[in-house]
């Protein structure tokens, strides 16, 4: 590490002295917690979304019995819960970079922007309801 | 003020290249990720609720309609996966060099394929 610093480790963003100047004079928002929040739950998303590829190719053929017998699986119902959050998450920092990037009104963005989150607010809140409903065994 | 903005140089002025095609790929597949999410969604409550609910959305997914969109999600998350762990090696400072950007993108597009034809392979098999 020490003879070739690498280049992230020279940007701001690891710099604490860089950082605190930055967030003195800065920008006002929120883009450090939205881009730090971004890249978190991708790492988080590499093995919960492997856990639920494999387990979707697993269930492909099957029917809903097994599917709701593997949902209700302790293991299953916490990692698909993760999995959910952690892709509606990213997934809602993602769009709203797009979203920032193509709406060019401020009406239009903050209309835009309450959409999406409600939306995300839906299905994930619908996704966890569904899971944890097999889970009680109700 | 009217500025022209990115989209207008395509055509004429722009030349593709891999590194900037393979980045307009990472942001669609995330759209069309975060879209799949609502399937997603749609699936856990079938399975949960169970009786008809789930019998039309079996119906709906194994339909040739069906299929295709599962089949287009799967490239689109193996890609999404692939390429954002490229994009992961960036923010961690390594792969800046443009040859290493080359190789890790045709990588990316590699990991993809084999990542797709494995699954589907899987599921036409098993």
């Amino acid at each position: 590490m020490a003879k070739s610093p690498s280049l992230a480790n020279l940007t701001a963003l690891r710099d604490e002295t860089v950082l605190r100047r930055v967030r003195h004079f800065g920008s006002a928002r929120n883009g450090l917690q939205e881009w730090r929040l971004q890249r978190l739950t991708a790492i988080a998303l590499i093995p919960l979304g492997l856990y639920f590829a494999a387990s979707m190719l697993r269930l492909a053929t099957s029917d809903q019995v097994t599917a709701a017998a593997w949902l209700a699986s302790p293991v299953a119902t916490l990692l698909v819960i993760l999995f959910v959050l952690a892709g509606l998450a990213h997934g809602l920092v993602g769009l709203r970079s797009v979203l920032v990037d193509y709406v060019h009104t401020r009406a239009g963005l903050l209309a835009a922007e309450l959409l999406v989150r409600a939306v995300v607010v839906i299905l994930g809140g619908a996704s966890v309801l569904a899971v944890l409903k097999l889970f009680l065994g109700r | 003020m009217e500025r022209p903005l990115s989209p207008f140089m395509f055509p004429v002025w722009y030349r593709f290249q891999i590194t900037s095609a393979l980045s307009i790929l990472h942001r669609l597949t995330g759209i069309a990720l975060a879209v799949g999410s609502i399937l997603l969604a749609w699936w856990l409550v079938a399975v949960s609720a169970g009786g008809e609910l789930f019998a039309t959305t079996h119906a709906f997914l194994a339909s040739p309609i069906g299929v295709l969109l599962l089949f287009l999600w799967s490239v689109a998350f193996f890609y999404h996966l692939c390429s954002g762990i490229r994009h992961l090696a960036w923010d961690a400072g390594y792969g800046f060099e443009l040859p290493d950007a080359y190789r890790s993108g045709y990588a990316v597009l590699a990991a993809t394929a084999l990542l797709t034809v494995l699954a589907w392979l899987y599921v036409f098999l098993a």
